[in-house]
């Protein structure tokens, strides 16, 4: 008896050590290293210049489903900073970032904010991952009057319902974004009437939802709406939405789920040959990357930008960069918490001060090229003209994993709430402007 | 409603009981015997997942690799099961309750940041295994197959925990530690390196359960706390320690999931906390489980 205990402990020790051998050659992809969380980026080559640098405080959600996506932005934040550093930074102050973690928690979220702008005395800001949390910053970095770039975080309640000057936004919010999708879903199957859909359910997943509701009763006015699916963010079994879904026979389900949900939900469904109706989610890079082979061809996609989205020279520069230094290709976070960078970089050297009034003013209206293209900060609510993105999952032969095929790129100025629409929101929640 | 569709929605109720069944057991399995609330169960299963993943990739092998690396991921498990029980969990038979809990808790915190430095928080998947790629036709609705190996595994425990409890001397003496552990230290049994082979069992059930989950849906940071709360659900229902509690514990919350999403979608949540409360008022102990002393 004891002779067995004693052989199965040694068993157990060995195994200790043989696996981490084993799991060392099969690190998934190279240089992947943990974002190291309050370190300042390292400038390239320091310009002579013995003025201030510009401080930007990169405020995002290491934790949870935002943990991937926020370390893709602190690599975007950290390759723009590099680059304006060793051209010699912004008006010749350089341009040093400070990383904070919210943990995904409001009150985290709040408190680092305070901090960055207490004690770092940071310019600008940039983040979060959450939506949550970034209602909940807003209205810390607002009173303090420091400007905020989200570039994730994509809730409408940022720029609509809770409009602040000091908010900037440049990811297509929840209503533009499910609005490009509706009308993608509908252009591709647009004798579907009967709807079923399947949103997270929380703040992002309830807005995307709303908008296509007001989208698809425009585009077929007797549409009906069959059944709602509400599972909680990070569900791992899908299976009873699933058959509930099914069980209606809807001609077409539209979604919002992203990350490692939507991974689990279509590994789930494709048994049930779920595929076969026309479906719609937010299918980006990561999604594709991890699915591998088990990403459903024809089901169509929807994502905020990355490369085989909009293969602009621009952007196949930026990921030879991204993979030079990354080892790996950069998603659409990436790309996105690149362009707001750029974003404040312009709206500095326009405004020739980084003092934040000036800094909004020179925003209004200001137009950047970037990875996406052009786009425009609309003066009245600081939300971008950028662009949405759709298309339907395709083999590639120049890719290992699956990508798009007949993509749209809706421009954010096709899409977006108009002004009367926006203004109507403030009325009722008693935004003056 | 046709009986076919009820019966499908029964089926995924059932496919769901079976993978919190498979992480349930071994929380409640801890519990009965160590009078330990392991809240870092949850993370167990969730390493489990990741460890899985990384050796069924760095493995290569086809057909048989996944099968293979959901094995070693639980040995590796029970190697990590020793370590917590031999240098933390020891300390804390003696403590009450809230010092177990917060140092389950803290290894709760460490183990996803374990994650975080070797996996950097992206979330993965791994191929359904042959043979359990497809589906099978349950009255003309496709069924998928790989939730019946899930099931099958699950009976398979139920047989197995049974047969080790009940039926063999060892389960004498884990009955009889659970009963009264002083009077079982007493008779000469080495109470310390019993718990520590039911810890290791548990962990070990955590590792395996872990390894089941890639191939069932996502491989991500945040499946720990998601899949703990549930299986507090179930162990309260159905009586924290007790096997057949766990079984008929995880029957009844995948069920109540199950039909609440069909009927009552922004209800189905709170349905199941619902019947926990109203075990909690009418039976605090749970179905099975029996009073504290």
């Amino acid at each position: 008896m004891k002779r067995i205990a004693v052989l199965i402990t040694i068993v157990f020790v060995l195994s200790l050590l043989v696996v981490p051998m084993v799991m060392a050659q099969a690190k998934p992809t190279p240089a992947k290293e943990p974002a190291k969380a309050p370190a300042q980026a390292k400038p390239v080559a320091k310009p002579a210049a013995p003025k201030e640098p510009i401080k930007l405080g990169a405020i995002y959600c290491f934790a949870g489903p935002c943990y991937m996506y926020s370390e893709s932005a602190i690599n975007g934040i950290r390759i723009a900073a590099d680059e304006i550093n060793a051209k010699g930074g912004i008006m010749g102050r350089k341009l040093d970032v400070i990383v904070r973690d919210t943990e995904m928690k409001v009150d985290v979220g709040a408190r680092e904010v305070k901090d960055l702008i207490l004690r770092e005395k940071v310019n600008f800001l940039e983040g979060p991952c959450s939506s949550g949390v970034g209602l909940a910053m807003q209205v810390v970095h607002s009173e303090y009057k420091v400007i905020r770039v989200t570039t994730m975080a994509n809730t409408e309640g940022q720029v609509v319902d809770k409009f602040t000057p000091y908010i900037v936004q440049i990811v297509p919010n929840t209503y533009m974004e499910a609005k490009a999708a509706t009308r993608y879903l509908h252009k591709k199957v647009p004798t579907a009437k009967k709807f079923a859909t399947i949103n997270p359910d929380y703040e992002f997943g309830r807005r995307e939802f709303a908008a296509f509701k007001e989208e698809i009763t425009k585009l077929v006015p007797d549409a009906e709406i069959l059944y709602e699916a509400w599972p909680k963010p990070g569900e791992k079994d899908f299976t009873a939405f699933i058959t509930a879904i099914m069980a209606k026979k809807p001609d077409a389900v539209h979604s919002s789920l992203f990350g490692g949900d939507l991974v689990a939900f279509t590994k789930q469904a494709a048994p049930y040959e779920f595929f076969k109706t026309p479906f719609i989610a937010l299918y980006d890079l990561p999604v594709l990357l991890a699915l591998g082979p088990d990403a459903p061809e024809g089901t169509f996609g929807f994502g905020r930008g990355c490369f085989f989205m909009d293969p602009n020279p621009k952007m196949l520069e930026f990921v030879d960069k991204y993979k030079k230094v990354r080892g790996a290709y950069p998603d659409s976070w990436a790309v996105q918490a690149y362009d707001g960078v750029y974003l404040l970089k312009a709206a500095v050297e326009k405004a020739k001060t980084s003092e934040t009034e000036a800094v909004i003013k020179a925003m209004e209206g200001i137009s950047i090229d970037s990875l996406r293209g052009r786009f425009t900060i609309r003066p009245l609510d600081h939300m971008g003209s950028v662009p949405c993105y759709q298309g339907t999952i395709a083999k590639d032969p120049a890719y290992p994993f699956k990508i798009w095929k007949d993509i749209s790129r809706v421009p954010g100025d096709q899409v977006w709430r108009s002004e009367e629409s926006v203004r109507e929101v403030w009325k009722k929640t008693g935004v003056v402007r | 409603m046709s009986f076919d569709i009820l019966f499908n929605q029964f089926m995924s109720g059932i496919a769901r009981a079976s993978l919190l069944f498979l992480v349930a057991s071994g929380l409640s399995l801890t519990f009965g015997v160590l009078r330990v609330l392991n809240f870092a169960h949850g993370s167990l299963y969730m390493l489990g997942a990741f460890v899985t993943y990384s050796i069924w990739k760095g493995l290569l092998i086809p057909v048989v690799g996944f099968y293979i690396a959901t094995f070693l991921a639980a040995l590796v498990m029970g190697g990590i099961g020793i370590i917590i029980e031999f240098f933390l969990l020891r300390r804390l038979y003696a403590r009450g309750w809230p010092e177990q809990l917060l140092v389950t808790y803290a290894l709760v915190l460490i183990i996803t940041d374990l994650v975080k430095l070797g996996w950097g928080g992206e979330f993965l998947s791994i191929p359904r295994p042959v043979p359990f790629k497809g589906a099978v036709s349950l009255f003309g609705f496709p069924f998928p197959s790989y939730n019946f190996f899930v099931i099958l595994l699950g009976l398979a425990l139920v047989i197995f925990l049974w047969w080790l409890v009940y039926r063999t001397r060892i389960g004498d003496i884990i009955r009889a530690a659970a009963h009264d552990r002083e009077m079982v230290a007493a008779l000469g049994i080495p109470i310390p390196w019993l718990f520590t082979w039911i810890f290791v069992l548990g962990a070990m059930i955590a590792g395996l359960s872990g390894g089941v989950a890639g191939p069932y849906g996502a491989i991500a940071l945040g499946m720990d706390i998601e899949i703990i709360v549930e299986c507090f659900a179930v162990v309260v229902i159905g009586g924290m320690g007790s096997l057949p509690g766990t079984l008929l514990g995880s029957f009844i919350v995948g069920q109540v999931y199950a039909f609440g999403i069909m009927f009552k979608p922004e209800l189905a949540l709170a349905f199941i906390f619902m019947v926990m409360a109203a075990v909690l008022i009418i039976r605090p102990w749970g179905i099975f489980g029996r009073p504290e002393r």
